[in-house]
């Protein structure tokens, strides 16, 4: 309020305004805000965003702006960063460990959403059969989710070991031993492995969207179904399949999203191994940056994840951007 | 339970077999959850040839009683709780008052901003890796809680400021109206009429950051060294120790006992704000 005093005085007061410029162009801001709009709110709203917009600018801009800027960079360590154009490009292109982190992700993202939708919207159409019994088992399944990765790391190693391993035991006692396998330090099992293990975190999600899609469906189109002689399956079909198809969405769009940017459990389970063969893009900017210190290149790598990510994000972004007032 | 009970009826004759069937994949899905307790409760000698193994059963709380001394898992919890309250309470604060400039004032650039920040849920946080690295090792601030605390309070915005405002859609607009003609000004609105009555998207924005922030480990791993949260600690005895498996499951039970409880008991919260986060609310 003191502010709005200021521009009153400003016109007597010529030398004070002159002494602080600020203070003249707020006033000036102020008058303009006050014209534009009934409310005239300019100054309390960004009092209102000041601490957003601090925090907005150190961790969500300057590191997206400076993230694109390094790739162009050659920076080795602690030494001076040397201008490169586009060369960390070209080199990711032609890096096998790219290509195989690429195919990786690839892998990793379609396999694990499939999967992890599948199961959740398979068994949240079995829960809706009985909503009331089935709340204890849907908790128990969506308890998994809320284990962090690092935790759910230990616990499948604890099933993959290959001395004392769940996995082996369990095959070993059906008489299966020749399927009994290291299946973490194997190249061609350890994606897959590692990928069941997120499978696992990540069953929960889809199963309560889809069952709060199936929640959502009015009632009395499964009285007139009854009425006309529905049997349960084909309600099933053509009542609960397309009209949790919602929860489907949101699930799908979930998980690919989360399983682009893997990390954690892939530290924990296999630190990328054996031979890079669980190494995603998320995981690879990791090592070039923080473990062989070619910051550049991790930026590079960074900005092909961070184009995917935006890929997948688009028809988000439009809906939002449209849906804001 | 008689809503439950209703929708029982709705589908036509409720299904055994159904419940047992999710039974019985429930049962398998809590296996490795079951695997680390029972780790964690007998003696190494016997986890040794499976925790499964119930040929000689002894139960002991040795791992529990010697995890304390032999790994800083106390100090590792004070630093997880520091980190969580921290970057939890910074947008449970600051979100609110955002997404009520957003909602209810008119300024200059409101929409392009609201835009750039809701739209910011699609950065991973691989994004901040690197360019917070350069800049937090330049300021002394490596090994400093505040190193995490930042980006993860930082990118919360976008998903937080997103939930409240979305609760704001409901907000009755007559309430302000009302307040603006008595003279409230625009920040007084916001402290006395919208903030008392938002307490349930600020309570959800708190629980989901919560738990995010406890269970992170992409940050902790590369901006601390010594100050570790317990997912990260649980990283590095894993790699170095694992001879000792059933203390490193005291410790994975000690990093998950807490964001699991709070988890199992608001989950509703989670299938709203999950969806949020990731930028689609149905």
């Amino acid at each position: 309020m003191a502010m709005s005093t200021s521009t009153d005085a400003g016109a007597a007061d010529l030398p004070r305004v002159a002494q602080d410029p600020a203070n003249a162009r707020v006033s000036a801001l102020l008058a303009s805000a006050a014209r534009r709009t009934p409310m005239g709110d300019t100054p309390a709203a960004w009092l209102l965003l000041l601490p957003l917009l601090l925090f907005f600018l150190v961790s969500v801009v300057y590191p997206l702006i400076e993230t694109i800027r390094l790739s162009f960079y050659d920076i080795r360590g602690l030494g001076k960063p040397t201008y490169v154009g586009l060369q960390n490009y070209f080199k990711l292109f032609s890096d096998d460990n790219f290509t195989t982190a690429m195919i990786a992700t690839v892998k990793w993202t379609l396999t694990s959403t499939f999967v992890s939708v599948a199961i959740g919207w398979m068994l949240a159409m079995l829960c809706s059969l009985s909503p009331g019994r089935t709340l204890p088992f849907r908790v128990m399944i969506f308890a998994a989710y809320g284990v962090s990765e690092a935790v759910s790391g230990f616990m499948w190693l604890g099933i993959y070991r290959p001395d004392v391993g769940l996995l082996n035991a369990l095959l070993g006692s059906v008489g299966l031993d020749a399927w009994q396998n290291p299946w973490l330090g194997d190249p061609s099992t350890a994606l897959w492995a590692v990928i069941a293990a997120y499978v696992w975190t990540q069953v929960g999600l889809p199963l309560m969207t889809c069952f709060a899609s199936i929640q959502a469906i009015p009632k009395n189109l499964f009285e007139a179904a009854y009425v006309d002689g529905a049997k349960p399956y084909s309600m099933l079909r053509h009542i609960v399949m397309p009209l949790s198809l919602p929860g489907v969405r949101v699930a799908i769009f979930i998980n690919l999203l989360s399983s682009l940017k893997a990390f954690d459990l892939i530290f924990i389970l296999t630190s990328g191994g054996p031979v890079r063969s669980t190494e995603t893009v998320g995981y690879f900017m990791y090592r070039e940056s923080m473990q062989n210190f070619k910051l550049g290149y991790g930026a590079a790598s960074t900005v092909i994840l961070l184009l995917g990510v935006l890929l997948v994000s688009i028809p988000v972004i439009i809906k939002r951007t449209e849906a804001a007032r | 339970m008689s809503a439950a009970r209703n929708n029982d009826a709705m589908i036509g004759k409720s299904s055994p077999w159904a419940t047992w069937l999710v039974g019985a994949v429930a049962f398998l899905w809590i296996i490795p959850i079951v695997g680390i307790i029972v780790t964690s409760i007998r003696p190494l000698n016997e986890i040794s040839l499976g925790w499964w193994n119930v040929e000689q059963f002894t139960l002991t709380l040795d791992a529990w009683r010697t995890v304390w001394d032999k790994y800083p898992l106390a100090y590792a919890f004070w630093v997880s709780v520091k980190i969580s309250v921290i970057s939890t309470l910074i947008p449970m604060i600051f979100a609110p008052m955002a997404a009520y400039a957003f909602h209810f004032l008119q300024f200059r650039f409101r929409r392009v901003m609201l835009i750039i920040v809701i739209n910011a849920f699609v950065l991973p946080s691989q994004v901040v890796v690197i360019p917070l690295f350069v800049l937090w090792r330049k300021l002394g601030l490596i090994d400093n809680i505040w190193a995490v605390i930042i980006p993860f309070a930082g990118m919360s915005f976008a998903w937080a400021v997103y939930l409240v405002k979305s609760y704001l859609d409901d907000f009755p607009r007559e309430l302000i109206e009302a307040a603006q003609v008595d003279g409230c000004g625009p920040i007084a609105r916001f402290f006395y009429i919208v903030l008392p009555n938002s307490l349930t998207p600020i309570a959800a924005v708190g629980i989901l950051q919560f738990l995010w922030t406890w269970n992170g480990l992409l940050l902790p791993v590369v901006y601390l060294r010594e100050e570790l949260p317990l997912t990260a600690l649980l990283a590095r005895i894993q790699g170095v120790y694992d001879r000792n498996w059933d203390q490193v499951a005291v410790a994975a039970i000690v990093t998950t006992v807490v964001p699991l409880i709070i988890f199992i008991v608001f989950q509703r919260y989670f299938t709203a704000g999950a969806s949020t986060r990731s930028g689609s609310k149905e």
